[in-house]
């Protein structure tokens, strides 16, 4: 176990490395999406002003905004890019590379991105915090920070991050097989934002498909985390869907190992 | 050691028609065709063997190596190395070879060289002594000692490849599998990976499959061929086998100051040569003559050489295994 521990550290430190090798990059890439998030903010702000009611299928605008910027904390957190490594590495034959070493190919795309999300939260989580705070903080007039909340949704994190991780592996394998990886991948990408919350919360659903929506898997990616953080899961509530989180990234483990072996068997490694 | 036996490898490939329209057609009713890569192709490979594994560009070199080692999955036929099946229980039969890729790294692009090796170790399990033991051996022979801390992306091409074929060895496979190892390099390295191959066969008794365009490679290194083309075998056997089988093909090399010395000299017509046992080139005042001394000897060849044209100079050459597979190649057998 140790042994495989130290095997799986070196990407680990792998990925760490390619976010400081790579930093313009990432730079740009976390400016987009705190655009897109900012953008958002508009869109909801001017939704509150041009309404009668200073309330929205019982959100407050004080309470959209939280949820928006906790919605972009909690996306960053457990964003996963296995679909597209995935298909470049089969377009461009590297996959052959990860294939003739004795390692889980999975986990090594496993560690080598949770690398890269280590040194992402390690530099994006403080100042995030702090400014959903300041903005509750201007709001409510005091402050909400709950501790045991906060450390609820960072475990609630990492069970999304993983139902992601293979997911989107999942996804990547049978997109390619079926050769149509990058119309594909858009289509996942708004249906998967959809369903998990982060256009708008699921609670603006009619309540039949709030209902299904919430057992998928995709509500357990970010919505789910942001429900804790906001303390609206508690007790008995909080248990019920940490335990469906549990189950999801289970069966989705399950099912990336049986697509791996179906469809290396079917893949073709170009070049030479 | 290795059997190969009937393996056959066939993709699928989307055929698109030219121009827009053809995009447009191809989009709603995407037209595949069957590419057979590797037809038929069986052979056998004792321990400890070097077996050159040679063919014209597109023959199915790469495809075979890539079945061998786990990558595809064949269509057809059977594949066993070490009695292991290669798709099969990947991660235990990969442990026990080591691969190089000629065209791309399996290093990890991002990471120092050093940092790559020790990943290796723990992954193929290596003790520490026998690790210090081979990497010192692998930094004599391939001197990686200049670029062990840079990362990998900063090597040149034959600093990479050296690297590559020092990860391929770290383990002490019991089966290596090189395609195309010295592409690209200068002839330095190219000696000094040979040397390495040579060694750690010898030490070793490792099996080697190694495919090249460089054909000093095979001459220096392979123990046998296995020539392909199009999918299929075309010869296994000796170098020595390679010679005599397609015939003695001798170099004559003249200068004379006849104009016109395959005119003159009507070889074809005297001697009954086929068109594939002759080939004369004249260039100013210097000809060569190509024949089969099968058909024709040597001794006779000459003499009515001479007798026929005015000569200044005259030479003998046997003809090199590079002459003789040139001519498989061209002909396609
Ligand atoms: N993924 C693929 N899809 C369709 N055809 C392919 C594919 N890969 C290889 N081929 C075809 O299979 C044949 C054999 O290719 P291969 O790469 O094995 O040749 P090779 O002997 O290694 O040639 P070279 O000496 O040029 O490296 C070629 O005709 C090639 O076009
Ligand atoms: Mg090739």
């Amino acid at each position: 176990m140790t042994k495989k521990l130290r095997i799986y550290r070196a990407f680990l430190s792998a990925g760490m490395q390619e976010v400081s090798t790579y930093r313009v990059n990432w730079i740009f890439y976390m400016a987009g999406n705190v655009m897109a998030c900012f953008v958002s903010y508009f869109i909801w702000k001017a939704v509150f002003l041009s309404g009668n009611n200073n309330s929205l299928n019982g959100f407050t605008m004080s309470q959209m905004i939280v949820y928006i910027f906790l919605m972009f904390l909690t996306s960053t957190m457990t964003s996963s890019g296995g679909t597209y490594d995935i298909g470049e590495e089969i377009r461009d034959g590297t996959i052959a590379m990860r294939m003739i070493k004795p390692i889980s190919y999975n986990a090594t795309f496993l560690f080598q991105e949770l690398g890269n999300k280590i040194m992402t939260i390690c530099l994006l989580i403080i100042p995030m915090v702090i400014g959903v705070e300041a903005v509750r903080y201007n709001f409510t007039g005091e402050v909400q920070f709950e501790i045991t909340n906060f450390l609820i949704y960072v475990v609630s994190c990492v069970f999304a991050y993983l139902i992601n991780f293979f997911f989107n592996i999942s996804f990547g394998f049978i997109a390619f097989v079926i050769k149509y990886l990058w119309g594909a991948n858009m289509m996942k990408n708004c249906i998967v934002g959809f369903l998990s919350g982060t256009v708008i919360p699921l609670s603006f659903l009619p309540s039949g498909l709030e209902k299904i929506c919430l057992l998928l898997p995709f509500a357990s990616l970010n919505y789910t985390p942001v429900m804790i953080y906001l303390g609206i899961y508690k007790g008995s509530t909080l248990l019920y869907y940490l335990g469906l989180q549990l189950f999801w990234v289970l069966v989705l483990w399950g099912l990336s190992k049986l697509i791996w072996k179906i469809s290396t068997k079917h893949l073709t490694v170009q070049g030479g | 050691m290795i059997k190969v036996e009937n393996l056959r490898k066939e993709f699928k490939k989307t055929v698109k028609e030219p121009g827009l329209a053809g995009s447009f057609k191809s989009l709603f009713h995407p037209k595949s065709e069957r590419v057979v890569a590797v037809n038929d192709i069986s052979f056998h490979v004792p321990k400890g063997e070097i077996l050159g594994f040679i063919g014209p560009n597109g023959a199915g070199k790469s495809t075979v190596i890539k079945m061998l080692t786990g990558i595809l999955t064949p269509t057809s036929g059977t594949c066993t190395i070490n009695g292991k099946n290669p798709t099969e229980n990947r991660k235990s039969y990969v442990k026990e070879i080591g691969v190089v890729f000629g065209q791309r790294t399996q290093l990890w692009w991002d990471l120092p060289l050093r940092e790559t090796y020790g990943v290796l170790k723990e992954m193929y399990e290596v003790p520490d002594d026998s690790y210090k033991e081979r990497m010192s051996f692998l930094n004599e022979v391939l001197e990686l000692e200049a670029f062990i801390t840079s990362p990998v992306r900063t090597l040149s091409l034959g600093q990479r490849m050296r690297a590559d074929i020092a990860a391929s060895l770290l383990h002490s496979p019991k089966v290596l599998f090189l395609d195309e190892p010295t592409i690209g390099l200068d002839v330095v390295v190219k000696d000094n990976i040979r040397k390495a191959i040579a060694q750690i066969n010898e030490r070793e008794q490792t099996t080697v499959i190694l495919t090249t365009h460089d054909l000093a490679d095979i001459e220096l290194l392979a123990d046998r061929i296995v020539m392909i083309d199009k999918g299929s075998n075309v010869f296994d056997g000796t170098i020595s086998e390679l010679k005599s089988r397609y015939g003695r093909i001798r170099e004559l090399h003249l200068e004379t100051n006849t104009k016109n010395a395959e005119k003159a000299l009507g070889y074809r017509e005297h001697f009954h040569f086929s068109d594939d046992d002759l080939k004369v080139e004249q260039e100013g005042s210097s000809v060569k003559v190509r024949f089969n001394s099968d058909t024709v000897s040597v001794s006779d060849m000459l003499a009515y050489t001479l007798k026929m044209v005015n000569v200044k100079d005259i030479s003998v050459k046997d003809a090199d295994i590079e002459e003789i597979i040139r001519r498989l190649y061209r002909q396609g057998v």
